[in-house]
């Protein structure tokens, strides 16, 4: 909806104003862990199968343009429930961590992720979040601005029983954050635009729709503005820094960024054809 | 009930020395001779508009008073032959003499100088006047000065022309609204014939609502505000407009590249009531659909007004504002929002000396919203009724007392969505309406003490009642924010349960007592010193978390979660007329101590929150700076010089030691806050037909956020802030130079139809001045980028004016 709202705002700027790159001095700070763990289960699949990678980053000078890996760091995650460890290695030294056996999270159990990294021990936990299938997934005619977006309408059924947050990914850094606050329990539908030139029609696309955490749809939703994808321009809130949930342990002042969070997950794919044509 | 102690003791305080001040006026009064009221209304001779702000001097006596709104003045003095000067700028003098000897009603019709077949030229005093008086900060501009000044696209524009002057700015072009002293947007009173106005743009900021042939009078109040104003902490923007020609039919209008107006104002009975309306409408979308583009974008604002002169002593005005902007994507959005107003006002002449005015309003604004893309219908809003009885009491030429109350009801909409479309999921829900009522009353005195010094001081009490709604949520220890200590960040509570009320019940009362003071001490015929303090409430407060406020931002009123807004500004300044008002400089120091000034916690979402209480965190502000402003009045080369030096700050403590508050609790500059403001216009007139104007405008860039680094997260590339260093950095400077020429052809002068060529160019050598600094990832170098966007490059124009 964020993207939607921002809309208004940007043809004025069409029509009036002119962007361009500016080189300037930016300030720079002492490299922080990322620790980026959003697992999904793909419930909807047989077998059940989940994407459980612990990318491990660290935070790098704005324009500098490698942002570096973290490659020997302790990885493990600990079911609260059981007990029971599930060790993570980066076998190809990329700074994404497996799990050395295959792990598939449980409804209702507390996972703890563990991260020790230059004798720091980094802690942070979830639940798996439910989510619903999503009903179908068409392209549409509509068109915003330009006249040459690609509309995708959505369809799904949500849980009356509880407030939902949503996570959609729409390929190509094209995620929207949604929650269930007006249409709960409903069959809804709402439309997603690619913009031009982020789309080359004929074109097959995976639509995912993840259930979160509302906290994680806090920081998910800034973390979209943040990035430059919701729009950006002088219209934006102030920006902060991104806290997420886990926490130093042995060091408090050295936090660090990214989150944990564990996610069901079902993906739709369709093919796109040029419509103009 | 220690509160309420603790109050009464602060009361005692302000009160004493307005005591002492009553007893001293009233000992004045004893040893009075036989005095002669002289009173009346000044008009202009070619409309039969009456003029405010017109001097009535009387140079025996060594003192004068000026018309008020409403043309009306009255003096009050000693028995005897007198001199009369009554002077106006732009307007011929009138000079003559009078024997008062029994109670006098005169009434003045002044001829625009520019219109006067011969020149009379009298030594005027209205410079030498404006040093008297103990009003300080204020700016005014006449509307042929708003006219004149080069604007973008040359849309001459109230909003646009008063930030050339010291202390004012705007958050950037294409940003709704001005602050007015480190203030905020949403700290001016902005009141169009006495109602309050709650948005004053149109297009996101691009044009004000204004529309500039309707204007007859603006005056920003910065700071000494007298008690009469209240509700909002930094500025007053007063506007009248004007009531219509009661002499004969008149056509004014304009054409210009994005918008034009016309306007029609004649008599109904001669010389006793009249009509006008006004309408200007943009017209740029109408051209879009030839490029194919199914899009628009245009606003409107339609200005109408009748009044009638029953009698000498009677005078009834209804006027009505209606604005609105509306945008429309496709069919998959559209968007419209504006303002209402009706008023009518009533004023009454209870005797020579006693002069009131009566006033209901209705007031609302309305944002709508239409998303087809997501099956819904949004609206939000805020609705008042505004009633107010002012009394302005002439008692003699050394003592005027203003007094009355003042009634504001207001409903607050913070939203309600609806479905759209049969097939959408959205469910129909409204957001908790919020209701209050503001009630003031106020006395005010102007004060001559001598000759030397007069005091301006008053008293405003204000009550401010928060009136039940449906729903109010309740939270653990009555702590809506709460701060989570592991992850050190600041979260929403979730509401324990609600209490719903009846719609008379009172959640939450607040009262403030509003001293103002201010005085001014000549230091010789052409100098004075001048000093104010004044206390001001808000208990309305805009929640924005932009740089600069959108359309959509909704008003919420103070209550058991947010406290209201409290200032105290003091300012003092050395005002002079040099060459007998040829030249004038006025500076002034200013400070500022704002309390209850509220800041959101990171990431709290301000849009449709029905529980805004849980992302607001305390806090205060402060601000303080320099003024100076440097006129030529006179001669074919007049202008000013405005130079601003000021600081801007907010302080987000946290509420226990463990708590960060915002900018880990240090003070941090506000979005507005801008070191060096300069500008300087000038106007030049070459001959009768030429006439040519520029601004030179430098600024401080404003402040911004700089990343300090980057990392990845789910494939996308953040930018990392820190948060201990908000507003820590600033966009480049701002500056521009523009000019215009006014081509007045010369057939004009015995024709009815008078037309003018105003030519111009705004930002005459194209300075990429930035709006914004964006930091992003390009999609196809994958490198990350600062982008700067601007909004005006060159922009010529032209605009054709014409009366008729």
């Amino acid at each position: 909806m964020k993207k939607i709202l921002i809309l208004p705002i940007l043809i004025l700027f069409i029509l009036a104003s002119c962007e361009k790159v500016v080189d300037i001095d930016l300030p720079s700070t002492a490299p922080k862990l990322i620790i980026d763990a959003s697992f999904e289960v793909m419930f909807n699949k047989n077998p059940i199968i989940a994407n459980t990678t612990v990318k491990l980053r660290l935070s790098a000078d704005y324009f500098e343009e490698n942002i570096p890996v973290v490659t020997n760091a302790s990885v493990f995650i600990t079911n609260l429930a059981n007990g029971n460890v599930i060790d993570f290695s980066d076998t190809d030294l990329d700074g994404d961590y497996e799990p050395t056996t295959s792990f598939i999270p449980e409804d209702n159990s507390v996972y703890e992720l563990t991260v020790i990294y230059e004798n720091e021990t980094y802690v942070g936990r979830a639940t798996k979040i439910k989510s619903t299938t999503l009903t179908n997934v068409t392209q549409g005619e509509s068109t915003l601005f330009s006249g040459n977006e690609t509309e995708l309408e959505l369809n799904f059924i949500d849980d009356g029983n509880q407030d939902n947050y949503y996570l959609f990914d729409f390929t190509k850094n094209n995620f929207f954050t949604l929650e269930d606050r007006f249409f709960n329990g409903s069959n809804y539908n709402f439309s997603f635009f690619y913009l031009e030139d982020e789309i080359e029609l004929p074109s097959n696309v995976t639509v995912k729709m993840s259930g979160i955490s509302k906290e994680y749809f806090t920081y998910f939703r800034i973390l979209v503005r943040q990035s430059g994808q919701g729009g950006g321009g002088p219209f934006q809130p102030v920006p902060t820094s991104l806290l997420g949930n886990i926490v130093n342990t042995t060091n408090d002042a050295n936090f660090p960024l990214g989150y944990f969070h564990i996610s069901e997950t079902d993906t739709f794919s369709l093919d796109l054809v040029d419509k103009t044509k | 009930m220690l509160l309420l102690q603790d109050k009464i003791g602060k009361m005692k305080i302000y009160l004493n020395p307005f005591f002492l001040l009553f007893i001293l006026l009233f000992s004045l009064n004893i040893y009075s001779q036989e005095k002669i009221t002289l009173s009346g209304t000044v008009y202009d001779k070619n409309s039969n508009e009456t003029l405010i702000g017109v001097t009535i001097y009387l140079p025996e006596v060594g003192s004068g008073t000026m018309t008020n709104e409403y043309g009306f003045y009255s003096i009050t003095v000693p028995k005897g032959n007198y001199k009369v000067q009554v002077s106006y700028l732009g307007y011929s003098t009138i000079l003559q003499t009078l024997d008062l000897s029994s109670k006098t009603t005169k009434d003045y019709k002044l001829v625009e100088e520019s219109e006067s077949l011969e020149e009379v030229i009298i030594e005027t005093n209205v410079e030498k006047l404006n040093v008297r008086t103990p009003q300080m900060s204020v700016n005014s501009l006449s509307a042929s000065t708003i006219k004149q000044i080069p604007v973008v696209l040359g849309e001459a524009d109230v909003l646009k022309s008063l930030i050339l002057l010291p202390g004012v700015t705007s958050a950037g072009e294409g940003a709704s609204g001005f602050n007015v002293r480190g203030g905020a947007a949403d700290q001016n009173l902005i009141l169009l014939d006495e109602s309050i106005v709650f948005n004053s743009s149109h297009l996101f900021g691009f044009f004000s609502i204004f529309n500039p042939d309707v204007i007859k009078d603006v005056k920003l109040f910065k700071g000494g505000i007298p008690a009469r104003y209240g509700g909002r902490l930094s500025s007053v923007l007063d506007i009248y407009q004007k009531e219509g020609n009661s002499k004969e039919f008149k056509l004014t209008g304009g054409i210009g590249l994005v918008s034009s107006r016309l306007l029609a104002e004649g008599p109904i009975e001669k010389e006793k009531s009249s009509f006008l309306i006004g309408g200007r409408a943009s017209y740029a979308h109408l051209f879009l659909p030839l490029f194919d583009i199914d899009n628009t974008a245009y606003f409107f604002d339609l200005n109408s007004k009748i009044n009638y002169r029953f009698n000498k002593n009677n005078n009834l005005f209804l006027s009505t504002y209606f604005g609105k902007d509306l945008i429309r994507i496709d069919d998959s959005f559209s968007n419209n929002y504006g303002n209402t107003v009706i008023n009518l006002r009533w004023n009454h002449l209870f005797s020579d000396k006693l002069f009131s005015n009566l006033t209901v309003i209705y007031s609302d604004y309305f944002y709508g919203l239409n998303v087809d893309a997501a099956g819904f219908e949004w609206n939000s809003g805020i609705g008042n009724f505004n009633l107010k009885y002012d009394f302005k009491h002439y008692l003699n030429n050394k003592f005027k007392l203003g007094y009355g109350i003042n009634n504001i009801h207001s409903s607050f909409n913070p939203g309600k969505i609806k479905p759209n479309t049969t097939d959408s999921g959205i469910i129909e829900r409204q957001l908790t309406k919020k209701y209050a009522n503001e009630f003031a009353a106020y006395i005010e005195a102007e004060h001559k003490i001598s000759n030397k010094l007069t005091l301006q001081y008053g008293l405003r009490f204000s009550n401010f009642l928060r009136l039940g709604q449906n729903e109010l949520n309740v939270y653990q220890n009555n702590q809506p924010v709460i701060y989570n200590e592991q992850f050190k960040k600041y979260e929403s509570a979730v509401a324990t349960s609600t209490d719903s009320f009846q719609r008379s019940d009172v959640i939450k009362s607040f009262n403030n007592l509003e001293p103002r003071f201010s005085f001014s001490y000549l230091l010789n015929e052409n100098s004075s010193l001048k000093a104010s303090y004044n206390r001001m409430a808000q208990y309305l407060h805009l929640l924005s978390n932009t740089s600069s406020p959108t359309p959509l931002d909704v008003w919420t009123p103070s209550g058991k979660y947010i406290k209201p807004q409290l200032l105290d500004q003091y300012a003092a300044g050395y005002f002079t007329s040099i060459k007998d008002g040829d030249y004038s400089l006025e500076t002034e120091i200013f400070y500022k101590d704002i309390q209850n000034r509220i800041d959101y916690i990171n990431g709290g979402n301000l849009i449709a929150n029905n529980e805004i209480e849980t992302i607001i965190l305390n806090g205060k502000a402060r601000a303080y700076g320099l003024e100076v402003l440097f006129k030529k009045n006179s001669g074919n080369f007049t202008g000013w010089l405005s130079y601003t030096l000021s600081r801007s700050e907010q302080l987000t403590p946290g509420r226990t030691p463990i708590e960060p508050g915002i900018n880990n609790g240090d003070w941090y500059s506000t979005a507005y806050d801008k070191t060096h403001d300069v500008s300087i216009n000038t106007t030049y007139e070459l001959n009768e037909k030429w006439k040519f104007n520029s601004n030179l405008i430098f600024q401080t860039g404003q402040p911004t956020n700089y990343p300090v680094g980057q990392y990845e997260v789910q494939g996308l590339n953040v930018p990392l802030y820190d948060d201990n260093r908000r507003n820590a950095d600033r966009l480049p400077a701002y500056h521009r130079l523009d000019i215009s020429a006014t081509f007045t052809p010369s057939r004009n002068k015995n024709r009815k139809w008078k037309g003018e060529w105003v030519f111009g160019i705004y930002n005459i050598y194209g300075r990429d001045n930035a709006a914004s600094l964006a930091f992003s990832q390009n999609q196809d170098t994958f490198k990350n980028e600062a982008i700067q966007t601007s909004i005006f490059g060159i922009v010529p124009s032209v605009t054709y004016n014409f009366k008729f």
